[in-house]
């Protein structure tokens, strides 16, 4: 490399120093502006929980409340069982996604790292269980649960909520996993590994972040579901928070600030484990890569 | 490390299966518990599922609860078992619970045409013998009507709702207006308000049963009382002049602007907003509505006492009169009848019928479908007036899409967003309607 | 190798939980659904076969093809703003400051269950004093459209908030893949001298390619039966203008007792889904497809 080049390439260096400094401008202008966007929604549900059921729908939706309404999060848990749905909530949720993502990364392993036949055809049948309308399938459900006596049984809604999560969980971890190198579990299965022990003590770590993920999104789709709830429960100690905000809407009437601060309420656990959990995908990358 | 792992894994393991477990092991000693009935010392069990959660229906949930508690303090050997659900999911999980023979021994059904599958589907008992005697006295007449099919009723009406037009007074002064009594004065009203920049009228036609009720009236004072019935019922059709008429003026109003901006993409609570806040001048609605104008704590005093009622203004040479209305029982009482205690169920009934007219009016400021005596109860003087003017009404009108069949009703409210959006003219919106009410027979 | 990886007692053992759940829980209604659609019910009383009746009746029902055209416009605008996701995902993983905390910011509104995004976002349409019509009023539009009240508005209108609640999601599973990439991959391409458009779209792309062949089923199949925020913003209409293909089944199904009629309704937009999802395949199908 001479003199010249060199001095041509820093100058454009410079050059596009100060074309880099505008374009992050406008980068980070675009990213800010879509940041607003998303968190908007939650700034004004705490302040929609605030405000009275007149100041909702006279005052301008964006307005802030005139006096804050703090008893509207009183009323909402002292009224109707909140805290035992909030409870029924967790834990129904915790089971459900620990068992879809354990069963699901089962099958995924298995479908794309270890040989056999009818591999194509399984992943299939997975693939179309993503395809069945929810409306379509609580008739069904319900007599199936009948039958089997476990309606008004939180393990209806586990099954439930396992098995219609399983197809997207599968289909998430599948693109991972088939960019997964081989000679993981070649060299693995040199070393006299079990393929339990591979799976459990190289793959599982290895997919931490596509875990995480799949976590995050079945947590959330299980916390905020109501239809199956609805349905296949009529106890009140197994309903959940879903149920909690139905009931504030009414016949005639609804409250609309205790719908607001039910749904503050019931975002609020959600948000914090999304922010853990969110650290984890990156966590997992770190630790794979040190196993790699 | 890798010991730790699975021990860690496992202990997941065990949680789950043990939760599970646990969770297996209550709900079914509840089950058992639940289901049978006939249990050791006749301990009797029945299910009640309504549609009024504490935190909506506060009035009414407690109601409910005390007639319940008095239900079972009366009879110690039944528990009567409530489930509430909100109005919506209460629809779904009540057609499910049908399908699978599941219903609660007694819960709450919507008249005429949302309880027909289930007549015809054999899923609710006959209360006749539970009317036998005074109660049948005590409901209004025709309420138990909308609850019978061939003479045969299979549910008692818990509540009686007609739609006056509310109207804000203080707008009316401030702009020199007087209530309205023929339509050409109420078109006078209409567009005085639009031009001195009030909202008219305000109607959520998201929910297209809202502007139906506003071409109901039309359609009676044009045709006359008997018309619409007679279309849906198919001793008319729906393509007579007063029907069509009924949906030409409807288009007049809107061509006068007489309804709230965005009419079509509003739900009723957002398009009662603008009443409430004095920002347009009329609304109607059923009686339902009468606590938010009298008893309703929350709503600013000052507005509750601006607020009246008129009815439906005159047709000039229409055929229907001042008197009559668009109303009709909302929800009342079933019987399965796969109940196993179907004779406690009956009697909860009847009890629960007699408990709750006058405690629903006081307390919860619904009229009530059984006969209120408006001299011994202190009740806001718009609640007599109402209840005055039920006593005088010359007839009421079921609302439409209840009369109708439930997929017919589905058309008719399509069709109504329609005609208010003015995309479609009147005659093809009779001819529209008078095919779906054809192929339904 | 493949002796250990070919265990047909370790393949059912992983195999087998999800395929029966799937089988149990989803299949039987699937099929019971195709059989609904053969009969003449109102879901309540007597069912009797009537054949393919409402299958007929189906095709020519001109409202089913007005719901399923709008689905299709869904499912082909939320796949065209999968093109905008994947980008702010290259953005995001591409170690930018403050990529954490926009990442996590950007699935909010995934985290909000659909009550409360429904309710935000008719207050942001509100024809008088919504945000939206608030700011054209401000900035001198005259008469600003009733978004939601307009049949020609209100299905861009509705589409707007069903692709922002999904944003996050899509970013999510970009950018989990994007991080799986080994920095050795990438930094062995930067001593090459590849800019970063060069090593967006020549390494990153293609190593992801499989996730994001994923995600394009996900969100064909997600937008085919789409319903949440339609049935509470507008209920299909005015006068069925917005109407989808699950929303019309729903109506059918529940509001007009013609269950027989809805079940083949539902069955008929399985079959679109699976329809689309081979069409995808075969135009998404490359050399370097995943090998399983």
């Amino acid at each position: 490399m001479n003199g010249t080049e060199h001095d041509v390439s820093r100058k454009n260096n410079n050059e596009g120093n100060m074309l880099g400094k505008v374009g992050y401008g406008i980068l980070y202008l675009i990213l800010g502006i879509i940041a607003f966007l998303q968190i908007y929604p939650l700034i004004w549900l705490v302040i929609f929980s605030l405000k009275s059921n007149q100041e909702v729908f006279n005052a301008s939706p964006f307005a802030l409340p005139i006096e804050p309404r703090w008893e509207n999060y009183t009323t909402v848990w002292t009224q109707g069982n909140i805290s035992l749905y909030f409870f029924n909530s967790v834990w129904i949720t915790l089971v459900s996604v620990i068992l879809t993502v354990l069963i699901a990364s089962l099958a995924t392993f298995a479908i794309t790292r270890m040989v056999w036949k009818l591999n194509k055809l399984v992943l299939g049948l997975f693939m179309v269980g993503l395809m069945i309308p929810v409306h379509s399938t609580i008739i069904p459900l319900f007599n199936f649960f009948l039958n089997i006596n476990l309606i008004d049984h939180p393990l209806a809604l586990i099954l439930t909520y396992t098995a219609f999560n399983l197809p997207l969980t599968i289909m998430i971890l599948l693109g991972f996993y088939t960019t997964l190198p081989r000679e993981i579990e070649e060299a693995a299965i040199i070393d006299g590994s079990s393929i339990h022990r591979i799976f459990v003590q190289i793959i599982l770590p290895l997919t931490m972040p596509v875990m995480s993920t799949t976590f995050i999104i079945n947590m959330i789709y299980n916390w905020n579901e109501f239809v199956f709830i609805n349905t296949f429960i009529s106890s009140d100690r197994f309903k959940t928070l879903t149920v909690g905000i139905q009931n504030f809407i009414g016949q005639y009437s609804t409250d609309w600030g205790a719908i607001g601060a039910t749904l503050v309420i019931s975002v609020l656990p959600i948000l914090i484990a999304f922010v853990f959990l969110s650290n984890k995908i990156v966590e997992g990358i770190a630790a794979g890569a040190v196993k790699g | 490390m890798y010991k730790k792992k699975v021990t860690a894994i496992s202990l997941l393991l065990m949680m789950i299966v043990s939760i599970v477990l646990s969770a297996c092991g209550g709900g079914g000693d509840e089950d058992n518990a639940g289901t049978t009935d006939g249990g050791g010392d006749d301990q009797k069990t029945v299910k009640f599922m309504h549609l009024w959660p504490e935190g909506s229906a506060k009035q009414h949930n407690m109601i409910v609860q005390d007639i319940v508690n008095a239900y079972e303090e009366e009879n110690p050997n039944v528990k009567v078992d409530v489930e509430v659900l909100s109005n919506d999911q209460y629809k779904e999980k009540i057609k499910v619970l049908a399908s699978s023979n599941q219903l609660p021994d007694v819960g709450l059904t919507w008249a005429a045409g949302f309880m027909e599958p289930y007549i015809r589907g054999e899923k609710f008992t006959s209360l006749d013998d539970v009317l036998e005697g005074d109660l049948s006295d005590s409901f209004v007449a025709g309420t138990v009507d909308a609850f019978s099919s061939n003479e045969t009723a299979y549910g008692l009406p818990l509540e009686l709702n007609i739609a006056p037009i509310y109207y804000n007074k203080k707008i009316f002064e401030d702009n020199n207006l007087e209530v309205p009594k023929t339509f050409e004065e109420f078109k006078n009203v209409v567009t005085t308000l639009r031009k001195n920049g009030i909202t008219p009228i305000t109607v959520g036609n998201r929910e297209p049963w809202t502007g139906s009720m506003w071409y109901m009236y039309l359609a009676d004072r044009i045709g006359g009382p008997e018309t619409l019935t007679n279309a849906i019922n198919r001793t008319g059709t729906f393509e007579d002049p007063g029907l069509i008429q009924a949906a030409e003026e409807l288009q007049n109003l809107v061509d006068l602007d007489a309804f709230v901006k965005g009419y079509n993409g509003l739900g009723n609570e957002e398009a009662k907003g603008p009443f409430m806040n004095n920002q347009a001048g009329m609304y109607m609605m059923g009686t339902w509505e009468l606590p938010n104008y009298t008893t309703n704590e929350d709503v600013p005093q000052e507005f509750r006492e601006s607020i009246g009622f008129f009815k439906f203004p005159t047709y000039d040479g229409g055929k229907g009169d001042i008197n009559s209305f668009v109303g009709g029982p909302g929800v009342g009482l079933f019987v399965a009848e796969q109940s196993k205690v179907k004779d406690e169920a009956k009697d909860f009934v009847k009890f629960f019928v007699q408990r709750w007219g006058e405690r629903s009016v006081t307390d919860a400021g619904v009229i009530p479908a059984t006969k209120v005596d408006t001299a011994e109860l202190d009740l806001p003087q718009m609640y007599i007036d109402v209840l005055d003017e039920l006593n005088n009404a010359s007839n009421i009108t079921l609302y439409a899409d209840v009369q109708m069949s439930a997929a017919a009703a589905q058309e008719h409210l399509n069709l109504i967003q329609s005609l208010f959006g003015k995309e479609i003219p009147p005659e093809e919106f009779a001819k529209q309607h008078e095919q779906v009410l054809e192929a339904e027979d | 190798m493949n002796k250990v990886m070919s265990n047909k007692f370790v393949i059912a053992l992983y195999i087998l939980p999800a395929l029966l759940l799937i089988l149990v829980l989803v299949y039987v209604p699937i099929v019971l659904t195709g059989y609904y659609g053969l009969m003449d019910w109102d879901g309540i009383g007597e069912m009797s076969f009537i054949g393919l009746e409402n299958y007929t009746r189906l095709l020519s029902d001109p409202k089913f093809w007005g719901s399923a055209l709008n689905s299709l416009l869904l499912a082909i605008f939320s796949g065209v703003s999968l093109i905008g996701y994947l980008a702010i995902s290259l953005v995001l993983a591409a170690k930018i400051k403050g990529a954490n905390l926009l990442r996590k910011i950007y699935l909010i509104p995934m985290l909000l269950s659909s009550v409360a995004i429904a309710q935000l976002w008719l207050k942001v349409y509100h024809p008088i004093n919504g945000l939206l019509n608030s700011f054209l009023v401000n900035i001198g539009v005259d008469n600003p459209p009733s978004w939601l009240a307009n049949p020609d508005l209100v299905l861009g209108a509705i589409f707007v908030p069903i692709i922002w609640q999904y944003a996050g999601f899509y970013i999510l599973i970009y950018y989990a893949a994007l991080k799986n990439i080994p920095d050795t991959v990438i930094e062995a391409a930067k001593i090459d001298g590849a800019s970063p458009l060069q090593i967006a779209y020549r390494i990153k792309l293609p190593l992801i390619l499989g996730v994001i062949k994923v995600t394009i089923v996900l969100s064909f199949v997600g937008s085919l039966k789409y319903f949440d925020l339609i049935w509470v913003m507008t209920g299909g209409g005015p006068n069925g203008a917005s109407e989808v293909i699950a929303s019309y089944m729903y109506k059918q199904a529940f509001n007009s007792y013609n269950f027989g009629y809805g079940s083949a309704i539902g069955f008929a937009l399985l079959l679109l889904c699976l329809l689309a999802t081979v069409f995808i395949q075969k135009l998404t199908k490359s050399d370097d497809d995943i090998q399983y």
